[in-house]
């Protein structure tokens, strides 16, 4: 996936260079004595990781409609995050794969509900799968204490780490996972991986429910800054 | 249940990580509803937190994607959310349009991405006009055998924060305006559309956060928002937030 997504950025790139982009005029005659607006252009500065979610918003437009196309091109894009987040969260594999698949099947059920002035076309499915798969989590310790722990950092290298820019952005969240204090990073990784309310995760490292808030908050936008999130 | 707002603002990053139990979750939520600076922060922990998602993808089950292909069609979707009201001068000759849209959308994607730097705003331009396209009719066979690069994009930031994107395909003399994280506006206030030639401004309706279509745009004009109040005015009375030129 990520492959294919390199070579159409190059594509573009190229595209760019033929087409030979012009600059729109900034001045013009005034209107009725008004001044003159700035405007700004935008210059080119994409990455993999943006492309790949504006071809998911507009092909989240398409699977609306009922297009089955777009929702396999969805599908593939999508897979991995969404199994890889709620194998996180959940651990067992089979399980991890019957909430996957609600998940994505959810996101062509309710595709029509994604609105991209409120966020990336990937944070609002990422939403459904993580919410999806800490519904799960809750509703079972309910019944039986889970009793397995979150194991962060252990992962089988083989099919966790197939893409590039997987792992490029893996080392990224890493890195600046690695520049948070120690309850910060706990608090976020105990929260979001494993899947624990905040008052849970407080309980874990027997710390106030109120610090454990701010750490959270703080830690995550620690990371937002440090991974340069535009929102 | 009842929180201090203080600690409404504390909660962000625990709601954006889906670490609240359901009656703090809700009452958080009815605060975002009021709370725009709170929305915003909350939108940019979910994004963050979307790269901690994304750092953990891994490869699914070959079979799964069969069945969730197949489940598919056995699924009904859920119609879209009621529409806010529609902007009432707005000029919508859809029909008008079918020779535009099948070559102007077709490069939507490529153009509209490569004139963005923020991603979050680029998405929402792009994607918003993407989905006018799809409302107009335009289907993906359409758009894959699409070749040649007729459409222009240009997305341009307005003084006023976030940016517009105008989508034009010259020489035909209708284009699409969609407008993403404009500020909203306090109440009687509206952004008004103009299309603006040697000979003045003419309105073309209102952006609504969603896509405008206009008609009967020539080279050489230019196409501009101002703010004005509910209703609209025949003439701009304030200094547009932005101007895009209508290429030739």
């Amino acid at each position: 996936m990520t492959g294919r997504i390199r070579i159409r950025v190059i594509q573009r790139i190229g595209f760019l260079v033929r087409a030979g982009r012009g600059h729109p005029e900034a001045g013009g005659p005034r209107i009725g004595g008004m001044n003159r607006p700035e405007i700004r252009q935008w210059q080119p500065g994409s990455t993999a990781t943006e492309d790949e979610d504006l071809d998911l918003a507009g092909l989240l437009a398409l699977v609306a409609r009922g297009n089955h196309q777009a929702f396999e091109r969805v599908y593939n894009s999508l897979a991995g995050p969404v199994y890889g987040l709620v194998r996180q969260v959940l651990r067992d594999p089979a399980q991890s794969e019957e909430v996957a698949q609600e998940v994505l099947l959810e996101v062509w059920r309710t595709a029509s509900r994604f609105d991209p002035a409120k966020g990336s076309a990937a944070a609002w499915a990422m939403t459904i799968a993580h919410r999806r798969a800490v519904d799960r989590v809750r509703s079972e310790s309910a019944s039986s204490r889970r009793e397995q722990k979150v194991a962060l950092d252990r992962e089988d290298e083989d099919d966790v780490a197939e893409a590039v820019a997987a792992t490029l952005d893996r080392q990224r969240v890493r890195r600046c996972l690695d520049g948070l204090t120690e309850l910060q990073r706990e608090s976020i990784q105990l929260a979001y991986y494993g899947g624990y309310t905040y008052p849970q995760v407080a309980q874990l490292l027997g710390v106030a429910l109120g610090t454990v808030k701010t750490r959270i908050r703080d830690g995550l936008i620690r990371m937002r800054d440090c991974l340069g999130v535009a929102w | 249940m009842k929180l201090a707002r203080d600690e409404m603002h504390v909660l962000t990053g625990s709601y954006a990580l889906d670490a609240l139990a359901p009656p703090e979750r809700e009452a958080v939520e009815r605060h975002l509803q009021h709370c725009a600076s709170c929305a915003a922060e909350v939108r940019g922990l979910r994004e963050t937190a979307t790269r901690l998602a994304l750092a953990r993808a891994r490869r699914p089950p070959a079979r799964m994607q069969q069945r969730v292909l197949a489940a598919a069609y056995r699924t009904r979707q859920l119609p879209p959310a009621p529409a806010a009201s529609r902007p009432p001068r707005a000029r919508l000759r859809i029909r008008s349009l079918a020779p535009l849209r099948t070559r102007l959308l077709a490069r939507l994607g490529t153009h509209a991405r490569l004139w963005a730097r923020r991603p979050v705003l680029a998405l929402a331009t792009t994607s918003m006009a993407a989905a006018l396209a799809v409302s107009l009719g335009i289907g993906m066979t359409q758009l894959a055998a699409q070749h040649r690069p007729a459409a222009s994009v240009q997305t341009v930031r307005t003084s006023a924060g976030g940016a517009v994107t105008l989508v034009t395909n010259p020489p035909q003399q209708d284009a699409v305006l969609t407008a993403a994280r404009l500020p909203s506006l306090p109440d009687g206030r509206v952004y008004q559309v103009w299309v603006i030639g040697p000979a003045g401004a003419r309105s073309a309706g209102f952006l609504s956060g969603t896509a405008l279509v206009l008609t009967g745009v020539r080279a050489g004009e230019r196409v501009g928002v101002t703010v004005e109040p509910r209703g609209g005015t025949s003439q701009p009375t304030t200094t547009p937030i932005v101007l895009v030129p209508f290429p030739a």
